[in-house]
């Protein structure tokens, strides 16, 4: 029973996956052609009629089967023609009576009816090819090989299981060097619209993946469509200029000198993921659209100079090269900041800027003027807060210094921007006024007369009227 | 309606009626908030009703601390003032044309809208109702650009609004522009006349007519360095008196690849003055950001007002920042600077003040997954009159690609130098950011603010509060020429 099962598991292993063991079968079949008349014959069939299994295996001498012929096309795209090989043959070599079926199916030396499928070797040398398969010149590949869209026995598991060659490991290859590759061969007269190379396994629908130039592009418009070349996937890679640390700063020059390298990968989308309006740049890319790939898929990335704190750097490069700015920018965006929004929650200062505000502001850690008015955003809110003098200078809210009153000119001249937040011109004209107030000297450091009276002397009769010293 | 207002109305529907097929970008965006603030409120007692109080001084009879002048026969106090409650609404209209039958030739508007639902306007920025940021047709050619209109110019002096004409011509021999500009001037830092009544809010004096600015630049760029001279000068159409003049000079030099030196200066003619100035070196590669200046600020007053001949003094400061991304996960931050004012020249023994102080803040963002981000920084600052210290977090997490969701924590504490009023203050808030759709997007948020402003008497109030808030922006455009754009700022939590 153990030997039984021995050996039926011996015949299991050994059967090859055509279903059809030829080894076993060797000593009943002294030809290839009883069953296979279909090689020598153009009109009978490759394959044996199920009929004559069952001459046999008729389930009393031997256990019957269910083999069928294959139905449809052949799972393969070589050009590969029985019948053709062997008239070739018989008009160049007559004399040879070759080839024999063993010539291609059976190993050197090995015994009759040892079958297997052809292998490429042979194909080469027989067609005089002494490269290896994958390095063989492209016009050879069209030799044996049918373009993907035109072979109709692959399935998308067929196409997803092919070999990529070495040509498709160079680092190079993806970011330019394929398309070097598929450029068409001439060759003794025959042409071609791409390299046989890539049609034998792509089709145009593999190069929409990342070519949103596929429509303009010669060599991807000889391919013919298939969907089944998905299967096999097709990565972006970004070439090695996009990963140097100035390229967002340097890809408007790049691009402008190779504008058609770009549009390979980029649509006019991609540019717009980023900049706004329609520089001319982006016009000159395609639109994303039916026949075109949807092009690298890009995030918005800030160039290196905007770090952390750019929002407080940003100025000297705004106004130097606004139009640097206006790549990415937009006017609104600068207004949203510097002419503040009431209704808007969430802007430049963090949360809790609000109870915070008075030691940015009694210390100007920036200059509140670039973006807000002291009158209408300081002032006003001051005033439905209670925090303004009422048209006399009241004592008790600096109630932290007793004698703030008296000693309050130092914190006046350190932050007369953040006094005047609250305190109007009346306030201080009480005391420092020449002639309605107490004439206490306001003057200070750097302060020239000369100078304030040429330009505007009105100025000066606020608090001088009419007797405006020197004049 | 004002006539600015009828203006700002009729140069942003005008197009829509004569543009039908024309290209154009438009932004509709409503934002709005809900917000409390609460301040002070003056009172007063009669000398006799004084009390004193548990520490010697006098307080009133509900034990507020009172400020008594000698001879006076009451004495003054601050008592916790009502809550003022606003919710201002904007709407911000924002629209480009182009294709006018002139190649280069261009349209652009940018006004709002206000309306505040609370008390009485209470939220600043929400009066008068409509404001015009920007409308003007812009030339662009080769060679130069021309724009007339409402528009606003940045330069070193200022972010300066103006209704007029402005000219810059881009390639002069020698790498030079040379631009120039004039018109009617707007106010500081916002988009209205200085005779709008809005900007007056102390009845005090306001000049009857708008000034006229006029001013040009000239500018040197290559590509190794930059450097441009700005002069503007703005004067009071009524008297004919200077409002100011002044002159600035600004230049980035990049030595180095990776390594610049920026810098610049103002000079005010009017006080005969250097204003603002500054040099800073950079180095910037992309993990690495460095930076180190220094500084020279001094407040700049129009002659308008005569804030400027009290002699504001400037300070001098160092700073620095650096910012890392010592993994690609992990980016960390901090600055500092440290500054001194100059001599005010008014000492007295009865006060001594803060003459100086420093800032600095540190924060960290770590991208914790492909959809999970935090962030957490703190800042400080001493210096006079007000001092704060601030820990603060975020955590953002994008469930979808078009949805992000974030949660704020943060805690504050900001004593001042002149008041008894150290306000602490908690927060913890929600937010969503939803992009429904290529051209519309959404936001919603509610925070939850607990603040006390603590003073040893019974002035001390608490402020505790819910704000929420929330953002519909719709672009519309002729074609594909403009995605929507994520906000330019990057909020951080540290700022």
């Amino acid at each position: 029973m153990m030997i039984t099962a021995l050996l039926v598991a011996a015949t299991i292993i050994a059967q090859p996956d055509t279903g059809f063991d030829h080894q076993v079968h060797a000593r009943f079949f002294p030809l290839c052609s009883t069953c296979h008349a279909g090689v020598t014959e153009s009109r009978a069939s490759l394959w044996p009629a199920p009929a004559s299994c069952a001459q046999c295996h008729d389930g009393k001498i031997q256990p019957a089967v269910r083999w069928q012929p294959r139905l449809g096309p052949s799972p393969t795209n070589l050009r590969f023609s029985h019948a053709d090989h062997l008239a070739v043959y018989r008009r160049t070599k007559p004399e040879t009576n070759r080839p024999t079926c063993s010539d291609c199916h059976t190993p050197a030396g090995a015994s009759w009816m040892t079958v297997r499928r052809t292998v490429s070797r042979q194909c080469l040398e027989c067609h005089g090819i002494t490269a290896d398969h994958f390095a063989a010149p492209d016009t050879a590949c069209a030799t044996c090989h049918m373009p993907l869209a035109t072979v109709a026995g692959f399935t998308r598991e067929d196409v997803a299981r092919f070999k990529a060659p070495p040509s498709h490991k160079d680092p190079a290859f993806a970011s330019g060097g394929h398309g070097k590759l598929a450029q068409p061969p001439t060759e003794n007269g025959r042409s071609f619209a791409i390299a046989p190379s890539c049609a034998t396994c792509h089709a145009r629908d593999f190069c929409i993946t990342c070519h949103v130039n596929a429509p303009e592009t010669r060599t991807i418009q000889g391919l013919g469509p298939d969907p089944r070349s998905l299967a096999i996937p097709a990565t972006f890679e970004a070439p090695a200029s996009h990963t140097a640390a100035d390229f967002l700063t340097t890809h408007g020059k790049e691009s402008r000198r190779s504008t058609q390298a770009c549009q390979t990968c980029h649509t006019r989308e991609s540019c717009l993921t980023c900049h706004n309006g329609q520089p001319d740049l982006a016009k000159a890319m395609f639109t994303a659209g039916p026949g075109r790939g949807p092009g690298a898929q890009l995030t918005r990335h800030a160039p290196i100079t905007h770090t952390a704190y750019w929002d407080e750097q940003h100025a000297d490069m705004a106004r130097s090269r606004a139009r640097n700015c206006l790549g990415c920018h937009t006017r609104t965006q600068c207004l949203d900041c510097h002419r503040p929004n009431p209704g808007d929650a969430t802007g430049y200062h963090a949360v809790g800027f609000l109870t915070r505000h008075p030691a940015a502001a009694y210390a100007r850690e920036a200059d509140c003027s670039n973006c807000h008015n002291n009158q209408q955003f300081c002032a006003s809110c001051h005033q439905q807060s209670g925090l303004v003098s009422s048209g006399q200078l009241n004592p008790g809210y600096h109630d932290a210094n007793r004698f703030f009153g008296a000693g309050h000119g130092q914190a006046a001249r350190q932050s007369l921007e953040t006094c005047v937040a609250c305190h109007s011109e009346r306030d201080c004209l009480q005391c420092h006024s020449a002639v309605a107030g107490r004439s206490f000297d306001p003057h200070g450091p750097g302060f020239d007369a000369d100078k304030l009276r040429k330009r505007n002397p009105q100025m000066c009769s606020g608090c001088h009227g009419q007797a405006i010293p020197g004049k | 309606m004002k006539r600015s207002g009828r203006v700002a109305v009729l140069l942003l529907v005008l197009p829509f009626g004569t543009a039908s097929a024309q290209g154009y970008t438009a932004r509709v965006d409503v934002r709005g908030q809900a917000v409390d603030f609460r301040g002070v409120q003056l009172d007063s007692v009669a000398v006799g009703s004084v009390i004193t109080g548990p520490t010697g001084g006098p307080i009133s009879p509900d034990s507020i601390a009172v400020t008594c002048l000698a001879g006076a026969t009451f004495c003054q106090f601050y008592r916790p003032g009502p809550r003022r409650e606003a919710v201002p609404v904007t709407t911000g209209i924002d629209l480009t044309m182009w294709g006018l039958g002139m190649s280069g030739l261009s349209l652009h508007g940018n006004g709002r809208l206000f309306a505040d639902f609370g008390d009485n306007n209470a939220w600043p920025g929400s009066v008068p109702a409509g404001q015009l940021l920007e409308a003007y047709a812009q030339y662009d050619s080769k060679g130069f650009i021309g724009r007339l209109g409402r528009q606003t110019f940045s330069s070193r002096l200022g972010f300066t609004g103006f209704d007029g004409a402005w000219l810059l011509l881009e390639r002069l021999p020698a790498n030079l522009q040379l631009g120039g500009y004039v018109g009617l001037g707007l106010a500081d830092g916002v988009a209205l006349p200085i005779t709008s009544a809005a900007l007056n809010p102390f009845n005090e004096f306001q000049p009857s007519e708008r000034q006229l600015v006029a001013g040009g630049n000239l500018n040197w760029i290559t590509p190794v360095a930059e450097a441009r001279l700005d002069y503007q000068r703005e004067v009071d159409r009524d008297t004919r008196n200077f409002v100011s003049e002044r002159a600035a000079l600004s230049a980035t030099v990049r030595p180095w690849r990776r390594v610049s030196l920026s810098g610049g200066t103002e000079y005010d003619f009017s006080y005969g003055w250097w204003g603002t100035s500054d040099v800073t070196a950079s180095y910037t590669e992309p993990r690495l950001g460095l930076s180190a200046g220094a500084r020279h600020y001094r407040p700049y007053f129009n002659l308008w007002t005569i804030w400027g001949a009290f002699s504001p003094v400037p300070y001098n400061a160092v700073n620095g920042s650096v910012s890392l991304r010592p993994i690609p996960k992990l980016e960390v931050r901090a600055r500092g600077e440290r500054y001194w004012f100059e001599n005010t020249e008014t000492e007295t023994p009865l006060v001594n003040e803060q003459d100086n102080g420093w800032r600095w803040s540190a924060g960290a963002t770590y991208q914790l997954a492909a959809r999970l981000q935090v962030d957490g920084g703190f800042a400080t600052d001493f210096g006079p009159g007000a001092s704060s210290q601030t820990w603060s977090g975020r955590v953002g997490y994008d469930p979808r690609e078009n949805l992000r969701l974030s949660l704020d924590l943060g805690t504050l504490k900001r004593p001042l130098e002149f008041r008894f009023s150290d306000a602490n203050l908690d927060w913890v808030g929600v937010r969503a950011d939803w992009q429904v759709m290529g051209n519309l997007q959404l936001g919603v948020g509610a925070i939850r603010y607990s603040e006390d402003r603590n003073r040893p008497d019974n002035a001390a109030f608490s402020w505790d509060q819910t704000r929420i808030d929330f953002r519909v922006t719709y672009s519309m455009s002729s074609g594909t020429e403009w995605a929507p754009l994520p906000p330019a700022r990057r909020l951080k939590t540290d700022r």
